[in-house]
């Protein structure tokens, strides 16, 4: 990590928001079509992004349409067309593409999108948490997770890379943290046009993608039943799992453009001597790092695992990296109902027996905006070494709402009064 | 790290004044991040920003519950309990009030900085918000930053007009600032 | 495609200068309204356009299923809540991207008048650069015969059956026409399958008007199936529906709205009902209510068009 805010050659430093540089991402990215519509917290975007086009900064159709299924629906269909597409969303807004989120995965039609990470239980859960992921989990999209301003500008970027590649062809869904990450301004190096249009090239020199157009007699968005239906599914489940691999190529290749990397399906932070892991994804890992310094300052062993790239799961890599550790705890901003664990807890817990015997909890915190703070940090830690110290630890920890930890935190509430 | 809690209300600018400075602390090389207290807004309604400023790159994303400086723009929360709540010690705090006296106190408050920055603002840019002189004035308080790149970062904020009046807002908060070592 | 006629359009088959993309034997059911209209669209404008469509009963010949299809055309299958902002994807990318093109959206009245209202309205006020038309046969025939916005009062459909405590749809029918020529788009117009030249003339129209922005066409297209009448019928159901006013024919360029068919001794209603067994159970008094519906509608219809001249909007000096 350089320590001096200094730009590359040509490229600029500017203090921006994650929404701006969520915007400034794509705008580098020179999609054709734009579908805009406001959220909270995610307005910001489609703001830049208008004032770009009122500018004649940003040579793309924008549609202002009338609700976010619309966005989805449009950028999809312009997808196919054979144009470059972005649009925004978060939480509701999310939701509300939701069938248009299924069949723009099932034409495998390559939309980048940016989704800011909001809760849903309420339509006053104006709140920072990543339900709103966790409700599209399973469409058919490449997730990918930003830590800092900085990574939500490479990974939009990025993201055409991989949703466009010929061999891919899905789209991709770039999230990160609601108001701790959408309005946190902090240094971002901003690359040049050229450089970002040297990036993208190398999908020129592909083979043209199949495309809807006049007199083609061509027809999409069709799946039909049996076989038909199965040979196009699996061919998408094939093309999720060569994203793998393929993002960590992009990641080689943006690395040796702009001089920086974020790693690929995950970054590793401490990890090699580590005896216990933290695995967690978004904002809360650069808090995470900053204690783990602390901590390592003090003799513990701990290390982090940030997962980047949430579907297709990295279960590869993940196995790879925390085999043979003595305990990792998973931090999870969101729930998995009908289990115990947070999602990516339970996710992680499909792979234990190749893990060679790491002892796994959960902690489920940062939901409902409440602050994953350093002290919250520093508590998983520690809970994360008294498991691998062989202590007796629940295996599931609710970080900011201690009545979940208590013993008799699920029985129903008429119980505890005494009765009905 | 200094980490700097601003309180104040919607209309006051008081996230941008946390913008600005982390602006600023990059135009010297160094790193600063910002961002604000959630709530619905609202014109008038309590504001709280935060701001991380530091030689290496700010990883924390988390809000600030101890902070070394406190910056109020609102002068009607001087001596609320919120306003002092984590302060460390040798604690600074900058205000804005229209009353250049010592009337606020604290265990911890080491120094004080107050500043009418509503006054310089409706003399210069004739509009009552008090941001940009605020941000002169912590440049000379904290001691962090010189004028100059405060008066730089301006540019990503104003043009024409505004921005030359928002500088000499900036300037004449650093240069009428009142200081007290308490 | 090869162009297959030239000369003055006098007749119906003038118009028809395009091939037929489909295939022989195309399975709807017998008299299918909707078959025809379906056939004539790209004889008369082209088989260049792209069509889009949603699941229904024009899904299965129109879409295809897997990668098999029954016609020629360029054609993409949309969800029914999301169609017209299908449509606007594709037409703007073409715009942007200089392609020629006409996205004909081709949706039921499930579609354009109920579920996917909103971003048809949305897509009008916006003015997107295509040709939206809905073929009304007055509920979800393909699900079996539900109730939609455009059912007319009294009607039987499954989800307003008959029985002890209902005489059918209990509501008025909504005039989706009318309401899409109040957004003040280029072209808005009626049409019926009774009245092919007249269709022909509106589908030219709208190609010609979706260069200056939405194109809406509204086709009356009855269901032998679901309405319960012979299917020899189709034809004069839509010729009594325009003879009753049930349907009047008319159209708004640019705002201006004018009969396009007047129809000098409207004919009462029963005339029409009588053809079709969705409405066999009413009595004089159920069809005085579904009459009063028409004649309020027709003679609102007549005001409008009585400020032909007076009331247009501005046309910007490209038009």
């Amino acid at each position: 990590m350089n320590t001096k805010a200094k730009a590359k050659t040509g490229s600029q430093i500017k203090v921006i928001t994650g929404n701006a540089a969520a915007a400034i991402g794509a705008k580098l990215a020179r999609p054709d079509v734009v579908a805009a519509y406001p959220i909270t917290p995610q307005t910001e975007i489609i703001e830049q992004i208008s004032k770009f086009h009122a500018n004649g900064e940003m040579d793309c159709e924008l549609i202002t349409v009338e609700g976010e299924n619309s966005a989805m629906n449009a950028v999809m269909a312009a997808s196919l067309a054979g144009g470059r597409v972005f649009t925004a969303s978060s939480s509701w807004g999310l939701v509300f593409m939701y069938d248009a989120i299924l069949a723009t995965a099932g034409a495998r039609a390559p939309v980048v999108m940016v989704n800011v990470n909001r809760e849903t239980p309420g339509i006053i859960a104006v709140s920072c948490g990543q339900q709103d992921m966790i409700s599209t989990r399973d469409a058919g999209w490449i997730f990918l997770i930003a830590e800092t301003c900085q990574e939500v500008l490479d990974i939009v970027v990025q993201a055409y890379r991989l949703a466009e590649d010929y061999d891919i062809q899905v789209p991709v869904m770039v999230h990160y943290d609601g108001f701790y990450l959408s309005y946190l301004s902090e240094v971002v190096d901003v690359p040049l046009q050229e450089d970002v249009d040297k990036f993208l090239s190398v999908l020129k020199d592909q083979p043209e993608r199949t495309k809807l157009v006049p007199g083609g007699r061509l027809g999409c968005g069709t799946h039909g039943i049996l076989g038909g239906y199965l040979e196009l599914r699996h061919k998408h489940m094939s093309a999720m799992e060569r994203s793998k691999a393929k993002f960590e190529e992009i990641d080689k290749e943006f690395e040796a453009i702009f001089g920086r990397s974020h790693g690929g399906q995950i970054e590793k932070y401490r990890m090699d001597d580590a005896d216990v892991v933290l695995v967690g994804s978004g904002s809360m890992c650069g808090t995470i790092k900053a204690v783990i310094d602390e901590k390592r300052d003090s003799g513990v062993k701990v290390g982090l695992l940030k997962i980047r790239m949430y579907r297709p799961f990295p279960s590869e890599v993940m196995v790879e990296v925390l085999k043979g550790k003595k305990a990792i705890g998973v931090v999870d901003r969101s729930l998995c109902f009908g289990f115990k664990g947070g999602p990516m807890y339970t996710e992680l817990k499909a792979f234990e027996t190749q893990l060679g015997g790491s002892k796994m909890i959960s902690f489920i915190d940062g939901i409902a905006n409440t602050d994953i703070t350093q002290a919250n940090v520093e508590q998983m830690i520690d809970t994360t070494c008294d498991l691998a110290a062989g202590k007796d630890v629940r295996e599931v920890t609710w970080v900011s709402y201690p009545e979940a930890n208590e013993p008799d935190s699920e029985k129903p509430d008429s119980e505890k009064r005494g009765g009905l | 790290m200094s980490e700097v809690r601003f309180h104040g209300r919607g209309g006051q600018g008081v996230v941008t004044t946390s913008k600005i400075l982390a602006n600023a602390f990059a135009r010297t090389g160094r790193f600063g991040a910002s961002f604000p207290m959630f709530g619905f807004e609202r014109r008038g309604a309590p504001v709280t920003a935060f701001g991380r400023f530091s030689d290496k790159p700010v990883r924390e994303k988390t809000q600030i519950y101890n902070p070394d400086i406190i910056v109020v723009l609102d002068p009607t929360q001087r001596n609320s309990e919120a306003v002092f709540q984590g302060l460390l010690p040798d604690g600074m705090m900058l205000l804005n009030d229209s009353d250049i006296t010592i009337n606020v106190s604290h265990e911890n408050l080491k120094k004080l900085g107050i500043i009418n920055a509503n006054k310089i603002a409706m003399e210069e840019i004739g509009l009552s918000i008090p941001n940009t002189v605020i941000v002169g004035a912590f440049a000379k308080m904290s001691g962090l930053l010189e004028i100059e790149p405060c008066c730089d970062a301006l540019q990503d904020y104003f043009s024409g007009k505004k921005l030359d009046a928002n500088i000499v807002c900036a300037k004449r908060g650093f240069e009428e600032i009142k200081l007290f070592d308490l | 495609m090869t162009e297959k006629k030239q000369g003055k359009l006098t007749k119906v088959l003038d118009y028809l200068k395009h091939e037929d993309p489909f295939s022989k034997g195309v399975a709807f059911c017998p008299g299918c309204g909707l078959e025809l209209l379906l056939r004539f669209i790209p004889q008369v404008l082209g088989n260049d356009i792209v069509i889009t469509g949603t699941p229904s009963c024009s899904a299965p010949v129109l879409l295809g299923q897997n990668n098999q299809s029954w016609h020629t055309l360029s054609y993409f299958g949309t969800l029914m809540t999301g169609a017209a902002a299908n449509a606007t994807g594709l037409a703007r990318y073409y715009r942007k991207a200089g392609i020629k093109n006409t996205v004909v959206c081709f949706n039921g009245d499930g579609t354009a008048a109920d579920i996917g209202f909103g971003n048809l309205s949305g897509a009008a006020e916006r003015n997107e650069p295509f040709i939206y038309i809905c073929y009304d046969n007055e509920g979800y025939m393909n699900t079996g015969i539900q109730k939609s916005g455009t059912t007319p009062y009294g009607a039987s459909t499954t989800t307003t059956p008959l029985g002890s405590a209902s005489k059918g749809k209990n509501l008025r029918r909504m005039n989706l026409a009318l309401k899409m020529a109040m957004h003040k788009i280029p072209y808005a117009a009626t049409a019926t399958l009774s009245d092919m030249g007249d269709l022909a003339k509106k589908l030219l129209k709208a190609k010609e008007a979706k260069e200056r922005g939405f194109a809406f066409l509204h086709v009356f297209a009855p269901c032998t199936t679901g309405w319960g009448y012979a299917p020899e019928n189709t034809i004069e159901v839509c010729r009594r529906a325009v003879k009753t006013n049930y349907f009047p024919l008319w159209e708004a360029v640019n705002g201006k709205i004018r009969m396009t068919k007047t129809v000098k001794k409207p004919k009462p209603v029963s005339t029409y009902t009588k053809l079709i067994k969705k409405f066999a159970h009413l009595n004089e008094a159920d069809l005085q209510i579904l009459q009063d519906d028409i004649d309020y509608e027709y003679c609102m219809l007549g005001g409008l068009s009585a400020l032909e001249g007076e009331c247009q909007l501005p046309v910007s000096s490209e038009d």
